[in-house]
């Protein structure tokens, strides 16, 4: 009763408490009466209050947050256009025509300048995950994987890299962003290779409500002790210039993963490769919830 | 043989100065003109055709304050004195939106500024090639097709 509507009772003293009331038929000797249960759920309506309070106050500044880190990104590029451009214009005219500091000087700043750019199309790329994500919808995570795989065919082909893959299932994605995901697991395994011929083994497995992927790769390996810093932002294990990139993909990998409600963790041992592995929720499942009941009308979900 | 006539159509003097430097050290010599705002640009090409000194090219980024730039364009188009000049959208957005829209308002094509300088100069060398080599022009004021200096 009262479905949609506040009701509230009336102290001896004049105070008001919102209450929910039950009308139940109860069959009695004196014939069909009703049973009404009046509770007092003034405890319950405060902490659904503050528990709404607080999503909308997240919710506000994410997506606060979100606009600065995309403004910031986006308005840096037309300043740090005009700096790279006017310092490659000094090298490509004076270069070799002033002493050898100015080259230098010239040089640092060309390069500081691609550096600056190659940061903040990283960092636009990490903040589109959720600005440009897509809803999620049934997707065939082996198509996308051939896909991906075809994509990269060409650096597979040059590093004599082998690509195996299990039996993948239907999955709720972003199709893009999967990709990205896969793209992002499949070339680092190539990129970290070993002197060994890189061997990558793509598989899944059920594991409750959720599909277990792992992206297995027999490369140099990631000491464990660092397994959690490897996805944050600009983290990097080895030292500038050994490895290209600038220590952002798996922060975008963990962003996406966590967008379709996985996880995403590695396995690994120093010299004998890695296993990455995230999880998706099956299809039709909701993550985390266990149902007790289930009927044609309705169901009832515990947390 | 005329010199080639360019109007360049750009808020920000760095950048209109790097296209400046960039088509002076191409192969073929331009008489380019800028316009910091779409207004100017619009006084400039009236007065340009009263005179019989209409460019041959119009460079025309889209963003630009106060008329913006989508407008400009528009106006161009609508303007059956102006309508026959080639334009070259160059600007720095790459958004599907706004290219789909310039096309739809006439542009004759559209460039996205790279943000490496090289990329930036082999593109202008390519509007050159292009523009100025490959394709044929309408004939301007005084009745003489441009063409490029060999």
């Amino acid at each position: 009763m009262g479905a949609g509507r506040d009701l509230y009772g009336l102290r001896k003293d004049g105070t008001e408490f919102p209450v929910e009331i039950g009308l139940n038929p109860a069959e009695t000797p004196q014939g069909l009466m009703t049973l009404s249960v009046i509770i007092d759920i003034s405890e319950r309506k405060r902490a659904q209050e503050a528990l709404a309070t607080q999503t909308r106050d997240l919710q506000r500044s994410n997506a606060e947050l979100e606009q600065f880190a995309y403004v910031a990104a986006h308005d840096l590029q037309e300043p740090l256009r005009m700096v790279a451009s006017y310092t490659e214009l000094l090298s490509q005219r004076y270069k070799g025509k002033l002493d050898e500091k100015a080259d230098k000087y010239i040089h640092y700043a060309v390069d500081g300048a691609k550096r600056m750019q190659r940061l903040i199309n990283d960092l636009l790329a990490y903040s589109r995950v959720t600005s440009q994500g897509k809803p999620l919808q049934p997707t065939q995570s082996a198509a996308v994987v051939a896909n991906v795989i075809e994509t990269m065919h060409r650096r597979i082909e040059e590093t004599g890299t082998e690509v195996v893959c299990g039996v993948l299932p239907t999955v709720n994605a972003d199709q893009v962003q999967l990709a990205q995901l896969l793209q992002n697991l499949i070339g680092n395994a190539i990129k970290f290779r070993s002197e060994r011929s890189p061997r990558i083994r793509i598989d899944s497995r059920e594991q409750g409500s959720e599909w277990v992927f792992s992206v297995t790769d027999n490369g140099v390996g990631i000491d464990m002790q660092y397994a959690e810093r490897v996805f944050q932002m600009f983290q990097r294990l080895h030292e500038r210039g050994k490895y290209e990139g600038n220590g952002i993909g798996l922060a975008i990998a963990k962003r996406i993963v966590e967008r379709h409600h996985g996880r995403i963790w590695l396995e690994s041992e120093p010299g004998k490769g890695t296993t990455f592995y995230f999880t998706l929720p099956r299809l039709g499942e909701l993550p985390g919830r266990r149902f007790v009941a289930r009927d044609d009308a309705a169901i009832s979900s515990v947390a | 043989m005329k010199a080639i006539h360019v109007l360049l159509v750009e808020d920000n003097p760095a950048d209109a100065d790097l296209t400046r430097e960039t088509l002076e050290a191409g192969k073929l010599h331009i008489d380019l003109s800028v316009a910091i705002d779409g207004e100017q640009a619009l006084q400039m090409l009236k007065a340009s055709y009263a005179a019989g000194t209409k460019p041959d090219l119009i460079l025309l980024d889209l963003n630009l304050p106060r008329k913006g730039g989508r407008q400009i364009l528009a106006e161009i188009k609508a303007d059956e004195n102006l309508r026959h000049i080639p334009v070259v959208i160059l600007t720095s957005s790459d958004a599907e939106r706004d290219v789909a829209q310039s096309y739809t308002l006439g542009a004759n094509c559209y460039i996205t500024k790279p943000v490496d300088l090289r990329a930036f100069q082999s593109i202008v060398a390519a509007v050159e090639d292009f523009w100025f080599g490959v394709v044929k022009l309408p004939v301007t004021g005084h009745g003489e097709p441009a063409r490029a200096d060999p």
